[in-house]
């Protein structure tokens, strides 16, 4: 199942559905997080089922939205994507192989090179504050087994404001394999970064993500067992 | 004067109280807690001689200083038990939009199963 939070997506969603359905070869499922324009219209014509959340309550509670209800219909691997068109569905396969060939628990689709200089800076910073190395733990791209929904859908990862940092803290905590895959991902086709847009905003979310990295690290040594593979 | 300020601050506060309680707009469990500021202002007011004497069991030689870092310690405190059941609520908030969704899903699907239903009998 392809999971895909949107949020007044409609130049973006209907394409990015179709090739979801092309390349991952997956029911689809939209949460549309409070639109106010035609991304759920967009979305059923597309051929997507689409979960409406009554308010808008952000990408991560979106995305926790359709794994809570993935978890429900006891779907097995769910594959998490953006609805802007940035993440190629091409590299699904590659995701959902990491997860169903038991490698790992969680494959996070990584791309260093969309990593601006301020993005990079946030990134490294996110690592020393968590004591976690990720390329790329900004990444909604992610592959994810049974284990790693269930435990996505806890309430304590309802806590979470962001799909970063402090969701690849709760599932190393969980004792989750998460490996890191290469993936391939477009510029932005419509819209820009709800985080990475103006620096009043970057800076509440550095503060919020940094201070949450720095609660939740782990006191004792005790890296999580993390793959990183070099081929796409 | 800052005992009779005191006595009247209780004094408003308590009236303030009753009034959201029995008007519903303060649920009892919050009013008991803000009964026992209330009280601890009335102490002030009529008692002031108490936290003097307090405050030199406690070499603390300004009475007033050992009533004000009470209150703020009482205040800091309420505040973080505000931010906890305030963190509480957000999550149930959104699990229950979560759920509405679902639900919304399933009522969806369990209309187009009846209505498929209905039209293959008829």
């Amino acid at each position: 199942m392809v999971v895909i939070p949107a949020f007044n997506e409609e130049a973006t969603i209907g394409d990015v559905i179709t090739s979801a359905f092309r390349h991952a070869d997956l029911p689809v499922w939209v949460v549309d997080d409070g639109s106010t324009d035609l991304t759920k219209e967009r979305a059923l014509t597309a051929g997507a089922r689409v979960l409406s959340l009554p308010f808008q309550i952000g990408a991560w509670g979106a995305t926790q939205t359709g794994l809570r209800y993935a978890h429900k219909l006891g779907v097995d691997f769910v594959i998490t994507m953006d609805a802007d068109g940035q993440h190629d569905p091409m590299s699904a396969k590659h995701l959902l192989e990491t997860v169903v060939s038991g490698k790992a628990d969680v494959a996070l689709g990584t791309f260093e090179a969309r990593g601006s200089g301020l993005r990079r800076v946030a990134w490294k910073m996110m690592g020393l504050a968590s004591g976690l190395d990720f390329r790329d733990p900004t990444s909604g791209y992610r592959a994810m087994n049974a284990s790693a929904i269930k435990a996505l859908t806890s309430s304590a990862a309802s806590m979470l404001d962001h799909q970063d940092i402090g969701v690849l803290i709760l599932l190393v905590r969980a004792r989750l394999r998460i490996s890191e895959i290469p993936v391939n991902m477009f510029p932005r086709k419509s819209g820009q970064s709800r985080i990475f847009s103006t620096w009043r905003v970057v800076f509440s979310y550095m503060i919020h993500t940094l201070s949450l990295a720095l609660a939740k690290r782990q006191l004792r040594r005790n890296q999580p067992s993390k793959q990183r593979n070099t081929l796409a | 004067m800052i005992q009779a300020v005191a006595t009247l601050f209780g004094l408003s506060l308590s009236l303030v109280l009753l009034f959201l309680i029995r008007r519903d707009r303060l649920h009892i469990s919050h009013g008991v807690t803000w009964g026992v500021a209330v009280l601890c202002f009335a102490l002030l007011g009529f008692a002031p001689g108490l936290f003097d004497a307090i405050a030199r069991e406690l070499n603390i030689i300004y009475g007033p200083t050992l009533a004000i870092s009470l209150a703020i310690a009482a205040l800091v405190i309420k505040a973080l038990l505000l931010d906890i059941e305030c963190s509480k609520l957000r999550v149930k908030n959104q699990r229950l939009a979560q759920k509405l969704a679902m639900l919304e899903s399933d009522l969806a699907d369990h209309r187009n199963a009846t209505n498929k239903a209905t039209s293959s009998l008829g």
